[in-house]
């Protein structure tokens, strides 16, 4: 066992070290070479973290994610994994009909995840999306932020829902992609019919339709659409119509997680598989008749 | 009156027999991850080999930094990381947490052969010494414990360290969402490992 001050000291480069941002690798090994008995408490903090991480994963389903549940009823985080645990233990359930049980599944940037919720139903999340789900309601996602491709098994009894801010919106049997960027909601319907804000503005977006939303305000757009270009980000390629250098870029980040940025004004249409762009990110210019330039470690697009 | 269905293996949920169902994200939500390997990688790693061997041997590496060198080069070639911002630092990261995991490894076995001696004298080699149900439960309790350890750090500490640790979001994220200061992330942070550190200094 480590001196206290050591331990201390060790203590706090396992803090900035575990963080994903950390970057001062230089300092920390010098830190490790002025003693060799540093590795040593280091290594007794880190593994103590990771040994009780792994413990706490692995017992409790880490997406318990109550903090993220309605306002105003908030329980500690605490108690839903140990209720968790004490349903393992006691092999009985926590009943909590009457409330939403919310985990959240998070995409990193330039990563595709599917989830599939049951036989007839899964959703693909675009990279830097974040989609929160009902442990005791299969039928329900809500976007918090970035895009989703939902295929969705139809049952009138119980209609998928996805909520998006205060939109909801509600299958009618279909595969459709929602994209949520800023104030903007996008949804665009491949197969089937979604209606939109049911009992409120209700539209219905049809198979081949897109529907453009901002939030606050009253309108909400159709358009048609190429079937074949809904979700097509899956497959890598990414298909712009008159789109703003902003949407690009946020788009492009969130397909390839390089970072794009956008500078000044001016739309954008074309189609461009996103997988060169990860060698070469200024790739962009020539396919989108846009100009790249690197810019303090980000990629500014604009008009050309 | 038995209640205990089929168990998962991979969550230790147990089917609730009355309510037929399994408690996501076990066997109702699996998740996929598609998601090409980057070539980045494989340019840093060449470039800074000699700095991860230092990095690995300040580590305490010791004769083994050479291997080690490469099995980071191995789990990078294997693992699909997607995109990576900051090459170097992944590398270093990597090498970070596989000298962690060689140090709970022995930690670990260092503990097996005792309890194995104390417990175990006279019993076959290789056969585990309970029936990994109740290993499952011990697990469930032992975590149970390390939470309720953590939560009388206060409410903030064990709340931070769930969302750092379990949910793994960055500690500037945990500080902006809880309108608190990354310091004080960080203070809270070494508060909750410290009591961990001793947590392991007694169990282990």
């Amino acid at each position: 066992m480590a001196s206290d001050e050591v331990r201390e000291q060790a203590l706090a480069w396992a803090v900035r070290a575990g963080d994903p941002a950390f970057a001062d690798w230089n300092g920390f090994m010098l830190w490790l070479e002025t003693d060799p008995e540093h590795a040593r408490a280091y290594d007794e903090v880190a593994a103590g973290v990771v040994d009780a991480t792994d413990l706490i994963a692995a017992a409790a389903p880490a997406n318990d994610d109550v903090a993220e549940a309605v306002p105003g009823r908030r329980r500690p985080w605490f108690l839903g994994g140990i209720a968790a645990l004490l349903a393992v233990v006691a092999a009985t359930w926590v009943l909590q009909a009457e409330r939403r049980d919310l985990y959240t599944i998070e995409t990193a940037t330039g990563e595709t995840r599917v989830v599939a919720l049951d036989s007839g139903t899964h959703v693909t999340l675009a990279g830097g999306s974040a989609l929160a789900f009902d442990r005791k309601d299969t039928r329900f996602a809500r976007l918090d932020h970035g895009q989703a491709l939902f295929t969705v098994r139809h049952d009138a009894a119980h209609p998928f829902q996805v909520a998006v801010g205060d939109e909801r919106l509600v299958d009618v049997g279909t595969v459709f992609d929602v994209r949520h960027d800023g104030k903007e909601l996008i949804v665009a319907v491949s197969e089937g019919a979604v209606q939109f804000n049911p009992g409120d503005a209700d539209v219905r977006i049809s198979a081949g339709e897109m529907l453009r939303h901002t939030q606050g305000s009253a309108n909400a757009v159709l358009s048609r659409v190429p079937v074949e270009q809904i979700g097509e980000w899956r497959e890598g390629r990414l298909t712009f119509e008159t789109a703003s250098l902003d949407e690009v870029a946020a788009q492009l980040k969130r397909a390839t997680g390089i970072d794009y940025a956008a500078h000044g004004s001016g739309t954008v249409s074309g189609s461009i598989l996103t997988a060169p762009l990860r060698k070469d990110p200024a790739q962009l210019g020539p396919l989108l008749g846009v100009s790249v330039r690197a810019e303090g470690g980000r990629w500014v697009i604009g008009a050309r | 009156m038995d209640v205990n269905g089929p168990a998962c293996a991979t969550c230790l949920a147990v089917v609730c027999p009355l309510l037929r169902t399994i408690t996501p994200p076990c066997s109702s939500i699996t998740t996929v991850i598609v998601e090409p390997p980057r070539a980045g990688l494989e340019a840093a790693f060449l470039d800074n080999r000699d700095k991860l061997l230092r990095f690995l041997r300040a580590r305490g590496a010791g004769d083994s930094a050479e291997d080690l060198v490469q099995e980071v080069w191995l789990k990078i070639a294997a693992g699909p990381p997607g995109p990576v911002a900051a090459p170097l630092s992944y590398l270093f990261r990597t090498a970070d947490l596989l000298m962690i995991d060689r140090f709970r490894s022995s930690r670990q076995s260092g503990v097996r052969d005792r309890d194995w001696g104390e417990l175990n004298a006279g019993d076959p080699p290789g056969v585990a010494n309970e029936p990994s149900a109740e290993r499952s439960i011990a697990a469930a309790q032992e975590a149970a414990s390390v939470l309720a350890m953590l939560e009388r750090l206060g409410p903030r500490v064990a709340a931070i360290f769930r969302r750092h640790r379990i949910e793994g979001e960055a500690q500037k994220v945990v500080a902006e969402k809880l309108g608190i200061s990354v310091s004080t992330v960080e203070a809270d942070l070494r508060t909750a490992y410290r009591a961990l550190a001793e947590w392991k200094d007694k169990s282990g």
